[in-house]
């Protein structure tokens, strides 16, 4: 990949690397830290990319790995989440709420929320990206949407 | 509004750090990828010393004596033992030498950078001692598992309960909560245990 190229890559997708790595982590420094790595494997690749969605799947699914690594080194920390949520200065307090109720669910239900309603990817996609059965992504949606009844307002629907 | 829409508004403000971005565009002009790697493990050390930061007055274990410049001789806890190695700090990076119980030269660096009001400092020596002092835990090869925290280690094999382990040690004055999940990490805080579904 040209440095080009890594430069247009990188200024475009490292806020939905940092998104992906933040709704795994619940920690902004780790997912700072991995963002970082991959921005560092981008450039390293001697993958060549079809389309920028193709870029983006990568990135989010070397993400996802890099997020399993982070966590199986014995470096761990627990960032305060309230501190972290006044710092990113919300507007509507509908938003705050929305945001500690989403890093109050489970990691499992955290990550297909944010590939399905920021990303905008559907549940077969959101499936494939995190190598799970499409029915799962479905479950864990259904759920998820069910703990958050309280800041949606409409019925999930699952668009397979 | 939709659903989507809500959802959106509320994520959209999270950005990644605009240091991470710099330094890895910055990286395209060095052609120097190795240096940003260092910095990446600092930064995930740095990550454990904000904790560190919080639990600051707590005595040391280890103490430190100058040997000139930048290296020390200091003593650190290993594997509960208290053990004399040569410490070299620089920029907030480490290095550790010494020799095992069989005799054998072991050598152990690392680093880190810690985040005041958003701006990042390398650790001190105090804060890299502490850093090492933290609460380990092993596995061998006789299939024991050991928790070890300064003075004290604790032989936890037999204490795992659908794979996870929760174990208070003491030292002096100092307490950590250590929760250990069989082969899949572990997490201590002066604080309380930590619940093994906030760390993965």
């Amino acid at each position: 990949m040209s440095k080009e190229e890594f430069v247009t890559y990188a200024e475009k997708y490292t806020d939905t690397i940092y998104r992906v790595a933040y709704s795994w982590t619940k920690n902004s420094h780790d997912a700072n830290d991995v963002t970082q790595e991959v921005l560092i494997k981008l450039y390293k690749t001697g993958n060549e990319f079809k389309s920028d969605s193709h870029v983006k799947n990568w990135l989010i699914k070397v993400t996802v790995n890099q997020c399993k690594m982070l966590f199986r080194s014995p470096w761990k920390k627990l960032e305060d989440i309230e501190e972290y949520a006044n710092s990113l200065g919300f507007e509507e307090s509908s938003c705050l709420d929305l945001f500690y109720a989403v890093m109050n669910l489970d990691k499992k239900y955290r990550l297909p929320l944010m590939l399905f309603y920021y990303e905008g990817y559907s549940t077969a996609e959101t499936a494939a990206i995190l190598g799970i059965p499409e029915k799962t992504v479905s479950t864990r949606l259904y759920r998820a949407k069910a703990r958050l009844k309280d800041y949606f307002k409409e019925e999930y629907e699952d668009d397979r | 509004m939709t659903d989507k829409e809500i959802f959106r508004n509320t994520f959209d403000k999270l950005h990644a750090s605009p240091e991470i971005t710099t330094e890895v565009l910055n990286m395209t002009k060095g052609d120097n990828i190795v240096s940003i790697k260092k910095r990446g493990f600092a930064r995930k050390a740095a990550v454990m010393t904000a904790v560190l930061v919080l639990v600051a007055g707590s005595a040391f274990a280890a103490y430190a004596m100058d040997v000139g410049g930048v290296q020390r001789m200091v003593q650190v806890w290993i594997h509960g033992e208290q053990t004399d190695a040569t410490f070299t700090v620089e920029n907030g990076s480490y290095t550790l030498d010494y020799k095992d119980a069989e005799g054998n030269d072991v050598h152990h660096e690392g680093g880190g950078v810690a985040y005041e009001n958003g701006i990042e400092r390398p650790l001190t020596e105090e804060e890299l001692l502490e850093e090492i002092n933290m609460p380990d835990v092993q596995y061998y090869e006789d299939g024991t598992v050991w928790v070890y925290y300064k003075n004290q280690k604790m032989e936890i094999t037999d204490k795992f309960r659908d794979g996870v382990c929760f174990v208070k040690l003491e030292a002096g004055d100092d307490t950590q909560y250590i929760t250990v999940k069989y082969k899949d990490g572990f997490s201590s805080s002066p604080h309380g245990y930590i619940q093994p579904d906030e760390f993965y």
